[in-house]
């Protein structure tokens, strides 16, 4: 993840408390969503930036998840989304989500 | 109990995927406060 | 004719630069920053590939144009795994160049001595540049003696100068330019060099694609992600004038357009409508390569154990220019937008690109043939976790299709295999934006494998954090409409009933220039005839396209490799009475034998004299070697029942011999030569009044004419002026109106009814036997050895004796190389697939046919 979006989630997570922030992502593949969510759950796995070594363990979900869909507008969603569960490899994302959150989300 | 509502929402989101703006415009119909919305882009 | 401009031609570069991945890319030195002991920068030197693994790498082939996109669909991935052994550093488009031939273009691009170079370095590269086909002496000459490595490592601690690194030694520096102006410094000067100089490697690849003159170019675009200027203008600009300076475009002025990644598609919708408005007649829009997104997925590549795959710069340039009812038009009413409301909805900004601009044309999605948004190969992409960003955009469009009915949903891969293609950018930005599909576009429309391809350019605007908008632009190239359409408005077409033969002129080779060329066709028109112009190094392949199209009816050209036993018929006024002459032959060759190609060029003279409307011409011919045996030869055809009237020479002895007197009188209408002597008679006869090298009168060198051979094509001279060109014109047209086809299949078929083949024959036979050395050399006849596989053969290899064409192209078939033979401007050739020419070449050699 961008250092730079690193450093705000770390600024976030304690200006608001972690328990009171969600990160959603919005990454092309199941791999990427799954960097991305362990950044902000177990750390940078890279070990390039401001959450290298720092678990937050924050809620953390792709906008393709059906979490996420079940609670947002139906009709933005598929405005917004909908073309793209056509073109993303949904099943994948979920798979990886879930295994980070399973493994690593405190909140 | 729902995850996004009256929640902060940090947004990551890809310009290969979904950018930010786009799941901005969801996330704020279930209720949650975005606070920072931002896109990456791996190209 | 509509006023649309059209996509003229194409060039596209690649730079291999393995240390700019490890000094310059921002992934290594934001690294280096943060983490300088991690593993990432320890194992970075050992997945840095070669020159000529970069160069075998199969989509940086196809960027150059060597392979076609659809190739990778049938190589496994990661495709760097995959080795193409033919694979060469320059391809149909341009060229990979390696990195110490770089730097010195990256010397040569320097105006403020910025950049230094080490002593033998600097000498070593310039030796390297002298074999570069493109880069001269002018050029070479700019890069100036270097300095001591002691120097240079001097310079870059005390002057805070950027190292240049090669083979992982100090090679060179470049220094700042300011000692506070960070936009000066001597990182961000030689991040704009390497710019510069990559996008001058593409515009003189271009000029070489195109064949234009550099002084015709007016206008030139930079449209990349760069900027340069001072801290008091951080984005003055102007990188377009910067290296059309360098690469020579004296006549052209130009501007710099951004947008990221979308700024090529903009940059090239504005060309379009300069050229279409009248505003400029030449625009080229180009772009070079970015040494900050070197390695930019370093880290993945590297863990999973691939090499460094963003380890080339990569620059192109279109030249966009004024409609020539050829090339493809780009159609300003199908342009695509995405607007301040559009919004940044995946499903939003395609709509608005891909869509809408359909939809306002009644067109549907599955009207254009292929599309292409962002090329980024994704071989560098996927291990990134980035994904297959050229399918993922395929897929968006065909959603966008399934939703609006016109495909099941199910037909999603269909479709995507069908109007897609697989990605083979380097990851560069604004490079892999659209447009490197734009040479393959123009080839897939010319060819007719498709009528319309879309391009669209996407840009990230909110890296930028001035806007948290996204941007795009999208535009149709399209099948050229030629005379009858301009832009879905009709314009006045010509009665059909008098339909007036469409004279085609393919004349790229000027000595006298463009500007002649222009005037001729301005001076035949103005006699009410049609012209069409064909441009481009690929002139002569559009000129057979549109012939066999019936989009012309004949054609004008210089330097046409017609078949032996094909030769042409010039046609001059003659300055003893003002009397027209025909000269058979001025180029090519009837026949490998002198007198039955004297015989033949009898029989050829007096079809292009009879379809020019000389009814009865007579036939006189030349005092040259073999004269007498022609005459022989026609006598005895004569007595067997074909009409040929003789001419008497105007000296008092008479006779069917012609003097030189005669041709200066014109005693005959058909003047019988071989074709080297009626080349020279020509050039007598076009410029005498000039002083030599601008032909002012005739009709040039006239029609290819032989046997079956049914393309109407007259040759002109590069030293043909404005009149000849005109007169060219006309010739052709009365060639076209008396349907010359016709009265040439008349008069074939006559003779040889008097007996024509039995006295060729006897004239071989003869000749044959009067040689005998050639006896046992010839014995193998083509027919005894099997014909390799057509293939389109294009390379001319000259220097083979005339006598030993056809045994050189057959020795070429034993070895399984496909030939043909052909009449060069300067003699017989033997013609190859431009792939196989170096092979052919070594094989002629070895069987004595030329000297290496």
């Amino acid at each position: 993840m961008d250092l730079e979006n690193q450093k705000r989630v770390k600024e976030y997570s304690e200006q608001f408390g972690p328990e009171n922030l969600v990160v959603i992502l919005g990454a092309a593949e199941g791999e990427a969503a799954g960097l991305a969510a362990e950044t902000v759950t177990a750390g940078d796995p890279t070990y390039a930036g401001p959450l290298a070594g720092v678990s937050l363990g924050l809620k953390v979900y792709h906008i393709c998840e059906p979490e996420m869909k079940d609670e947002v507008d139906a009709a933005v969603y598929d405005e917004q989304v909908g073309m793209m569960e056509m073109v993303l490899d949904v099943d994948e994302i979920v798979k990886e989500m879930s295994a980070i959150r399973e493994q690593y989300t405190k909140y | 109990m729902a995850i996004l509502e009256g929640k902060k929402v940090v947004i990551i989101g890809d310009r290969d995927g979904i950018p930010g703006q786009a799941i901005a415009e969801c996330v704020v119909t279930a209720g949650a406060d975005v606070v920072f919305s931002s896109t990456e882009c791996f190209v | 004719m509509s006023k649309s401009a059209v996509i003229k031609g194409t060039s596209y570069v690649l730079v291999h630069t393995p240390e700019f991945v490890i000094h310059n890319g921002t992934t290594q030195t934001t690294e280096r920053l943060v983490n300088p002991d991690s593993t990432y920068l320890a194992a970075l030197p050992n997945h840095i590939r070669s020159y000529e693994d970069a160069v075998a790498y199969p989509p940086n082939q196809v960027f150059l144009g060597s392979k076609k996109p659809e190739i990778l669909s049938g190589i496994e991935m990661p495709w760097c795994n995959t080795k193409l052994e033919d694979a060469k550093r320059f391809g149909t488009y341009g060229e990979l160049m390696p990195e110490d031939e770089f730097y010195g273009l990256v010397a040569i691009c320097d105006v403020f001595d910025l950049v230094i170079l080490e002593t033998d370095f600097a000498a070593m590269v310039k030796e390297k540049l002298a074999g570069h086909p493109l880069i001269g002496e002018d050029l070479i000459s700019r890069i100036r003696d270097g300095i001591s490595r002691d120097n240079i490592e001097t310079y870059v601690k005390e002057e805070h100068g950027e190292p240049l690194f090669h083979k992982g030694a100090m090679v060179g520096y470049v220094k700042r330019a300011h000692d506070i102006d960070e936009t000066l410094s001597a990182h961000v000067l030689f991040e704009n060099l390497v710019y510069k100089a990559s996008s001058v490697l593409a515009l003189l690849h271009l000029i070489k694609n195109t064949d234009i003159n550099k002084g015709d170019i007016d206008y030139v675009i930079d449209c990349s992600e760069e900027a340069c200027g001072d801290m008091n203008q951080r984005g003055g600009g102007n990188f377009a004038k910067a290296a059309a300076e360098i690469a020579g475009f004296v006549n052209a002025t130009g501007s710099d357009t951004r947008s990221f990644c979308a700024g090529p598609a903009h940059a090239i919708v504005e060309a379009a409508a300069l050229v279409k408005a009248g505003a400029y007649k030449n625009v080229v829009v180009f772009a070079g390569g970015t040494t900050a997104k070197l390695g930019m997925n370093g880290k993945d590549h590297v863990k999973k154990e691939l090499p460094i795959l963003e380890d080339v710069l990569g620059g192109f340039a279109v030249l966009i220019g004024q409609n020539d009812g050829i090339n493809p038009e780009i159609d300003l009413s199908l342009i695509g937008r995405h607007t301040v409301g559009t919004g940044s909805s995946p499903q939003a900004v395609i709509s608005a690109l891909v869509t809408e601009p359909l939809d306002r044309s009644g067109l549907s999605i599955t009207d254009i043939g292929k599309y292409a948004a962002e090329m980024q190969n994704p071989d560098v992409t996927k291990p990134a976790g980035a994904g297959d960003v050229p399918e993922s955009n395929y897929k968006m469009i065909a959603a966008l299709a399934v939703k609006q009915g016109v495909i099941e949903r199910t037909a999603i891969p269909d479709f995507v295999a069908k109007h897609g293609m697989p990605g083979f950018a380097p990851t560069q930005g604004h490079i892999p934006s659209g447009v490197p599909y734009l040479g393959f576009a123009r080839e897939d429309i010319l060819e007719g494998r498709i009528d319309k391809a879309m391009i669209i350019g996407k840009g990230s605007l909110f890296l930028g954090r001035m806007t948290n908008l996204f941007d795009g632009v999208s535009f149709v190239v399209r099948k050229n409409r030629g005379d009858a359409t301009g832009d879905g408005t009709s314009e006045a077409v010509s009665d059909t009933s008098v339909k007036k033969p469409v004279i085609g002129i393919a004349a790229e080779d000027s000595e006298l220039g463009s500007d002649v060329v222009a005037e001729g066709i301005a001076l035949a028109e103005k006699r009410g005839f049609i012209v069409k112009r064909i441009e481009g190094v690929d002139c002569h392949k559009k000129m057979d396209e549109l012939l066999a199209g019936k989009g012309i009816d004949a054609c004008l050209t210089m330097h046409y490799s017609f078949p032996i036993g094909v030769s042409t018929v010039g046609r001059v006024v003659t300055p003893g009475r003002g009397k027209e002459m025909f000269i058979a032959t001025t180029t090519g060759t009837s026949s490998a034998d002198r007198v039955e190609g004297l015989v033949k060029n009898a029989i050829f003279g007096i079809i292009a004299a009879k379809a020019s409307g000389v009814k009865e011409p007579t036939v006189g011919i030349a005092n040259i070697d073999g004269a007498r045996q022609a005459e022989a030869a026609l006598l005895r055809l004569r007595d067997g029942g074909y009409d040929i009237r003789f001419a008497n020479s105007a000296r008092r002895d008479g006779g069917v011999v012609m003097r030189g007197n005669d041709l200066l009188a014109a005693s005959a209408d058909v003047m019988v030569t071989d074709p080297l002597t009626g080349n020279l008679l020509m050039k007598l006869f076009s410029a005498f009044t000039t002083g030599g090298n601008y032909e002012s009168t005739g009709f040039g060198y006239g029609p290819g004419i032989g046997e079956n051979f049914d393309k109407l094509i007259l040759i002109l001279s590069r030293a043909s002026g404005a009149p000849v060109i005109a007169n060219g014109v006309e010739y052709a047209a009365q060639l076209v109106e008396n349907d010359w086809k016709t009265i040439a299949k008349d008069e074939f078929a006559k003779a040889k009814e008097a007996g024509l083949a039995s006295i060729l024959g006897e004239i071989k036979e003869r000749s044959k036997s009067s040689d005998k050395n050639t006896d046992t050399s010839t014995a193998e006849t083509e027919a005894e050895v099997a014909m390799p596989p057509k293939e389109v053969v294009t390379a001319e290899i000259h220097g083979i004796e005339v006598m030993d064409i056809e045994d050189a192209a057959v020795s070429l078939w034993k070895k399984g190389v496909y030939a043909e033979t052909g009449m060069g401007c300067t003699g017989p050739v033997v013609l190859v697939h431009p792939d196989k020419e170096e092979h052919a070449r070594n094989l002629l050699a070895e069987g004595g046919y030329i000297h290496q």
